[in-house]
C-alpha cells in the first residue's frame, strides 16, 4: 500500500468514526430530553427542584462563558444582569401587571440594552481593572435599587403567584430552565464554529493581533457581552418568577455570581458544553455537602474552588483532551507557580 | 459648621483607608494579584483586638503588633503554600483562589465569634476635643495618627531598606530582578505577609470606629480597591490622596443624600474614575500591569 492510500484511508476512517460519535450523542440527547421532560411526573419535588437549579447554573455559567471564556474578559461582576432581569421581570409583573412572557423579554432586552451601553466604556479596561469595574457595577446598581422608592427598596417585590398544581408549577420551571439553558448552549455550539466567535476567541489571545487582522474589537466584543447580559437577564427574570420573591442581597448576590464563574473554570472556560459538566458538579458536590455539613458547606465550597484552581487550572474539558493522570495535574501545578 | 465636621472626619476616616489601600496596593502592584480576602483580614485583625480586650483589658492600640504578627504569619503562609501555586495564572485564578479563601475565612470567624456585631470600646470612647462647636472624638484623630503612621513606616522600609528595594524592583521588572539575584518565589510571600500584616494592623483601627462582624470584608475590600484606583496602583502619596478624598466625599454625599447612598456614590466614582483616568490620580504603569 503506497502512502497516499494510507493517508486516504485513515481519513475516511476518522470521517466515519467522528459520524458514529455525533449519531451516538444525538441519540443521547434525545434520550435525556425525554427523560428530562418525564422527570417532574417521575420524581418528587425535591429532585425535580434540584434538577431546575442545575439548569439554572448551567446556564447560567454558560452564558457568563460567551465573554469570560470565549472573548477572555473576566466580568466578575455579571451576576449584576441577572439582579436586573429578575427586578424588571418582577416590576413589569408585579407593578405594572404584564403578564410572564413579555416581562421576560423585557428583562433580556434591557440587561441587553444596559450591557451595550456600559460595555463600551467599560470593555476599554483590562484584567483586574475590568473584573472590578464589573463587580463595582453591580454594587452600585445593587445600591441604587436598595435606595430607589418604586424598587421597593431593601424590602423587596412580591410577584403574583402562579395557579396550577404544584407539580404543574414544578414542570413548567424545570422545562423554562432547560429551555433557556438549551438556547444558550445553542448559541455557544454556534459560537465555537462561526467567524464571530473565532474574532471572539482572537481577542481573548492577543486582542492587538485581533485588531491587526481586521476583526472589529470594539464591536464583537460589546456584542459578545450584550448577548451574554440579556441571556443572563432572561434568566433572571424566570427566576424572579419561580421564587416569587426577590430582594435586592438575594438577587445581586456576589456568590452567584462566583459560583457559576467557577462553575465555568471548572468545566472549562471557553468551551461549548463545559459550564454545563461544572454546572452539575458543583451542584452535584454542594448537595452531598449540604446535606453533610450543613454549617460549613460555604467553606467545602471554598476548599473545592481552591482545590480546582491549584490542580485544574484548564478546567475539565482539559481532562477530556489528555488523558488523566497525575502527572498532568502536578505539570499543570508547575506551569502556573513561581 | 456641619459640613466642617463632617470634612474632618471625613479625613480622619480617610487616613484609615490610605492604610488599608496601601497594603492592597503593595500587593496588587507587585504580583498582579487582586486579593479578595483583604477586607476579611483586616476583620480578623479586629477579632485578634476584640479578643485581647475582652480577655485581658489590653487597650486595641496596643493590640496592633499582635495583629499584625497574625496577620504576617498568615499571609506568609498562604502566599507561600497556596497563592504561589497559580500566580503565574490567569486572572480568573487569583481572583477565584482568593475569593475561596475569603469564604473559608468568613465561615471560619463565623463559626468562632459567630455573626453578632462587635465594637472595640476603650474607656476614652466617648472623649474628644471641641474646637468651638465642632467635636472632635481622641479615638479618630488616634486611628487617623496611627494610620498614617503605619502608611509611613512602609514607604520608608520599601525605600530604604534591602529587601523593600528587592519588592520594588520586583514590581518594576521580574525578570531583571531575578537576573540580580532576587528570588521572586521568597519576595512574593513576604510581599503578601507584610500586605497581610498591614491589613491586620489596620484591624483594631477599623474596629474602634466602626462595629463589625465577619461579613463586612467585602465592602472593605471594595473601598481598597476605590482608593487604589483612585490614587493609581503602585503609589503611597496616591493612595493617601485617594484615601482622603474618598473618605471627604463619602462623608459629604451624606449631607446631599443621605446615607443609604453611601455605598453607590463610593462605587459609581470607582466607575467613572476607571472610565476617565485609569492609571489614577499619581499612579504609572506597572510591569504586572504591562504584562496582563
Amino acid at each position: 500500500m503506497d502512502v497516499k492510500t494510507a493517508r486516504f484511508d485513515t481519513h475516511v476512517w476518522e470521517e466515519r468514526r467522528a459520524s458514529a460519535r455525533r449519531a451516538v450523542s444525538w441519540v443521547l440527547l434525545v434520550v435525556a430530553a425525554v427523560s428530562l421532560l418525564a422527570a417532574p411526573y417521575a420524581l418528587s419535588a425535591y429532585w425535580v427542584r434540584v434538577l431546575t437549579t442545575i439548569f439554572m447554573y448551567g446556564a447560567l455559567a454558560s452564558a457568563i462563558n460567551i465573554i469570560a471564556g470565549f472573548t477572555g474578559y473576566p466580568a466578575f461582576g455579571h451576576v449584576v444582569f441577572f439582579g436586573v432581569g429578575a427586578y424588571t421581570a418582577a416590576l413589569a409583573i408585579a407593578r405594572w401587571g404584564w403578564s410572564f412572557w413579555p416581562g421576560t423579554v423585557l428583562a433580556a432586552a434591557v440587561c441587553g440594552g444596559f450591557g451595550a451601553i456600559a460595555g463600551l466604556p467599560l470593555l476599554r479596561l483590562r484584567g483586574h481593572y475590568f473584573a472590578v469595574a464589573t463587580l463595582g457595577m453591580n454594587e452600585a446598581t445593587r445600591a441604587l435599587v436598595e435606595n430607589f422608592g418604586f424598587t421597593g427598596g431593601g424590602t423587596g417585590v412580591i410577584l403574583p403567584s402562579l395557579r396550577g398544581s404544584i407539580r404543574e408549577i414544578n414542570a413548567l420551571f424545570l422545562v423554562l430552565m432547560l429551555g433557556v439553558l438549551a438556547a444558550v448552549v445553542g448559541f455557544s455550539y454556534w459560537l465555537s464554529r462561526s467567524r464571530f466567535g473565532y474574532g471572539c476567541r482572537a481577542i481573548r489571545y492577543d486582542e492587538e493581533a485581533a485588531a491587526h487582522c481586521g476583526i472589529p474589537t470594539t464591536r464583537y466584543k460589546v456584542a459578545a457581552w450584550t448577548i451574554s447580559a440579556s441571556f443572563t437577564g432572561t434568566i433572571g427574570a424566570i427566576y424572579a418568577y419561580w421564587l416569587g420573591y426577590i430582594e435586592p442581597s438575594v438577587v445581586f448576590d456576589m456568590n452567584i455570581a462566583v459560583k457559576f464563574f467557577v462553575m465555568m473554570l471548572l468545566g472549562g472556560a471557553g468551551t461549548v458544553f463545559g459550564p454545563l459538566l461544572g454546572a452539575v458538579l458543583v451542584e452535584g458536590i454542594g448537595i452531598l455537602s449540604w446535606s453533610r455539613f450543613l454549617t460549613f458547606h460555604s467553606a467545602v465550597f471554598g476548599l473545592i474552588i481552591v482545590a480546582v484552581i491549584i490542580l485544574l487550572p484548564g478546567g475539565l474539558a482539559d481532562l477530556a483532551s489528555h488523558r488523566f493522570s497525575l502527572r498532568s495535574l502536578l505539570r499543570n501545578v508547575q506551569e502556573n507557580r513561581v | 459648621m456641619l459640613t466642617l465636621e463632617l470634612l474632618i472626619n471625613g479625613m480622619l476616616l480617610g487616613g484609615l483607608y490610605a492604610c488599608v489601600a496601601v497594603s492592597f496596593s503593595l500587593i496588587w502592584g507587585v504580583m498582579n494579584l487582586i486579593n479578595l480576602a483583604h477586607g476579611t483580614m483586616i476583620v480578623l485583625g479586629a477579632y485578634v483586638s476584640f479578643m485581647l480586650f475582652r480577655a485581658f483589658g489590653l487597650d486595641p492600640f496596643l493590640s496592633i503588633p499582635v495583629a499584625a504578627v497574625t496577620l504576617f504569619l498568615l499571609g506568609y503562609a498562604l502566599q507561600r503554600f497556596v497563592i504561589n501555586l497559580v500566580v503565574k495564572g490567569s486572572v480568573f485564578m487569583t481572583l477565584i483562589l482568593t475569593f475561596g479563601f475569603n469564604l473559608l475565612l468568613v465561615n471560619a470567624l463565623l463559626a468562632i465569634f459567630t455573626a453578632d456585631t462587635r465594637a472595640l470600646t476603650p474607656s476614652y470612647a466617648g472623649l474628644g476635643v471641641a474646637f468651638g462647636d465642632i467635636r472632635i472624638s481622641y479615638v479618630r484623630l488616634g486611628v487617623f495618627a496611627f494610620a498614617l503612621a503605619l502608611t509611613y513606616l512602609l514607604n520608608l522600609f520599601l525605600g530604604h531598606t534591602r529587601m523593600g528595594q528587592a519588592i520594588k524592583a520586583t514590581s518594576f521588572d521580574q525578570e531583571a530582578a531575578q537576573l540580580v539575584g532576587v528570588r521572586i518565589r521568597d519576595i512574593f510571600s513576604l510581599t503578601f505577609a507584610i500586605g497581610a500584616a498591614l491589613a491586620g494592623a489596620s484591624g483594631p483601627l477599623l474596629g474602634m470606629l466602626h462595629s463589625f462582624s465577619p461579613v463586612v470584608g467585602g465592602t472593605l475590600t471594595m473601598k481598597a480597591f476605590v482608593v487604589v484606583v483612585l490614587g493609581g496602583l503602585g503609589s503611597v502619596p496616591g493612595a493617601v490622596l485617594g484615601g482622603l478624598t474618598l473618605g471627604v466625599v463619602e462623608h459629604l454625599s451624606t449631607l446631599v443624600l443621605g446615607s443609604g447612598y453611601q455605598d453607590a456614590i463610593s462605587f459609581l466614582s470607582l466607575l467613572v474614575i476607571l472610565i476617565l483616568r485609569p492609571t489614577g490620580f499619581l499612579g504609572k504603569k506597572f510591569y504586572a500591569e504591562l504584562k496582563a
